[in-house]
């Protein structure tokens, strides 16, 4: 059986880091919005979650919103342009950090269930 | 979690010690659990109604952008002062009343009320209480473990507290709660002393003693001997109960307690004495304050004297206590059980005396260091004679 809820936070938590990516290579203001709805739809799914890495993961994805939210502030309003793009570059980072820490879990998944039985 | 390294526990068994604190971290966690679903709808809502806005509009300019955000916050939560575009009026219109239908229900209805009614019926405020609670008690040593909340045991914290000695209250009845707070205990868990876990997790590997003060004697020895099979030194951790009668006493006595107290019998000793010596009112008044500890500003110590220590055969005249710490030896007891009361300056210190020191507590405190002087003194010779 496919687990729903984890296929929602790991869809979003991927979504998160391609979306980053995009807005990095295209500069478009329609993909920073949803750049940055995804990344906190990201952290919200990981609130609360009981599992090895979890304080790693919310914290990695902490850092991409702190990353983006000025980057869209400084975006929107035009001062520094590249320091934005910079920024989500940043953000990329934390959340490609996000992912690895995502597989690690998912190996030990494996190993525990395996334990069990 | 998870990757904790086994730690060898001392005492028998395999019982982990509960966490306390831990459990209301849990329950922290449960409440940011909840507030998933609600948050993401209200994120997604907003996200794709700017989204929305900014292609209806096809303006991407941080002016605009700002004012579509405007726009879509007040409209989820239904305040709606003005309208955030300025042209393009119709379309702009239309997208508005798809988008309230739709956002309304999801983003109102659900998210924000769903967000709000979390934090209100999570008592957020009462978990952060215990947590922070928990998170100082396991810092604690040296503290008394006191089982069971009522008359006998309020009177026992009232009196420890006076001495700045931490108690951890550990109480069955979770009803006790409000009176509980209200006696302004600092530390207490709602459980079963007699479970190893519990008495773990409260620190008894850190205590210095336990108070088991039940109304059944049998409560009181499941306590008393879960206790002394963690702790099984006597000196190094003292058991103090009650019990309803001798025979159960006994028992107790030989199960673990140090001292067991049968409150009927005591209270009977109490009164009788009082019919034998009519009490005189300041007297009777200021030994009953020392012997009970009532009094903060004045105490009383026994101090042993040792086989081979430099004290013996010196006179109390000699080893010039009082002037050196403040203390008064105000009784000797000899080996054989006399008691000299009010010793002079004449009286020689023999093996096996306990001297009774009454003094302010800090006098006292540096008579336990005078003597403990006297004694490294005596194993250093005793360490040089060896050498030889």
């Amino acid at each position: 059986m496919i687990n729903w809820g984890k296929v929602w936070s790991d869809f979003f938590i991927v979504l998160a880091l391609t979306s980053n990516v995009g807005f990095i290579f295209s500069h478009d203001p329609y993909q920073l919005v949803i750049a940055i709805t995804v990344n906190l739809i990201a952290t919200v799914l990981k609130f609360g979650a009981k599992k090895i890495l979890s304080a790693e993961m919310l914290a990695t994805a902490l850092v991409a919103d702190l990353h983006l939210i000025p980057a869209t502030i400084l975006y929107f309003t035009g001062i520094h342009v590249p320091l934005a793009i910079g920024l989500a570059v940043g953000a990329a980072v934390a959340n490609i950090i996000s992912i690895v820490f995502l597989i690690i879990e998912i190996i030990f998944e494996y190993k525990r269930e395996e334990e069990e039985f | 979690m998870g990757f904790k390294k086994k730690k060898k526990i001392p005492h028998y068994g395999k019982v982990k010690p509960k966490n306390y604190r831990a459990i209301y971290e849990e329950k922290f966690y449960n409440v940011l659990l909840k507030l998933r679903w609600p948050l993401m709808v209200v994120i997604f809502t907003t996200g794709m109604g700017v989204l929305s806005l900014m292609i209806i509009n096809n303006k991407t300019d941080g002016k605009s952008v700002l004012n579509y955000l405007f726009h879509i916050v007040i409209s989820i939560s239904t305040v709606g002062y003005t309208e955030g575009y300025s042209g393009n009026i119709e379309a702009n219109r239309l997208f508005s009343i798809i988008f309230l239908m739709i956002a309304f229900p999801l983003a109102y209805l659900y998210g924000l009320v769903a967000t709000v009614q979390v934090f209100l019926q999570s008592d957020i405020a009462n978990i952060y209480r215990y947590w922070r609670m928990y998170k100082a008690m396991e810092k604690l040593h040296g503290h008394y473990i006191i089982c069971n909340f009522d008359e006998i045991t309020k009177e026992v914290i009232k009196n420890l507290r006076k001495r700045g000695i931490k108690v951890v209250l550990i109480e069955p009845d979770k009803s006790k709660e409000p009176q509980i707070r209200n006696f302004g205990i600092e530390y207490y868990v709602f459980d079963e002393p007699y479970k190893r876990s519990v008495l773990l997790g409260v620190g008894i590997e850190k205590a210095k003693g336990l108070v088991s003060a039940f109304e059944e004697n049998t409560q009181d020895l499941s306590v008393i001997v879960t206790a002394r099979l963690i702790r099984p030194d006597k000196d190094e951790f003292y058991i103090i109960a009650t019990a309803t009668n001798e025979g159960a006493a006994e028992k107790m006595k030989l199960l673990g307690a140090n001292e067991v107290i049968v409150p009927s019998v005591t209270i009977g000793r109490r009164i009788s004495s009082l019919v034998l010596h009519p009490p005189s009112p300041t007297i009777s008044r200021f030994m009953e304050q020392i012997a009970y500890g009532e009094r903060t500003d004045i105490d009383i110590i026994e101090i042993k004297i040792p086989e081979g220590s430099p004290l013996i055969g010196k006179t109390l005249k000699d080893i010039k206590m009082r002037q050196e710490t403040g203390a008064t030896i105000v009784a000797i007891i000899r080996k054989d059980g006399k008691m000299k009361i009010a010793p002079s300056g004449n009286t020689i210190i023999e093996e096996g005396d306990s001297l009774l020191i009454l003094g302010h507590p800090k006098a006292l405190r540096r008579a336990e260091e005078f003597f403990e002087e006297y004694e490294e003194e005596m194993k250093e010779k005793m360490e040089e004679v060896e050498v030889e």
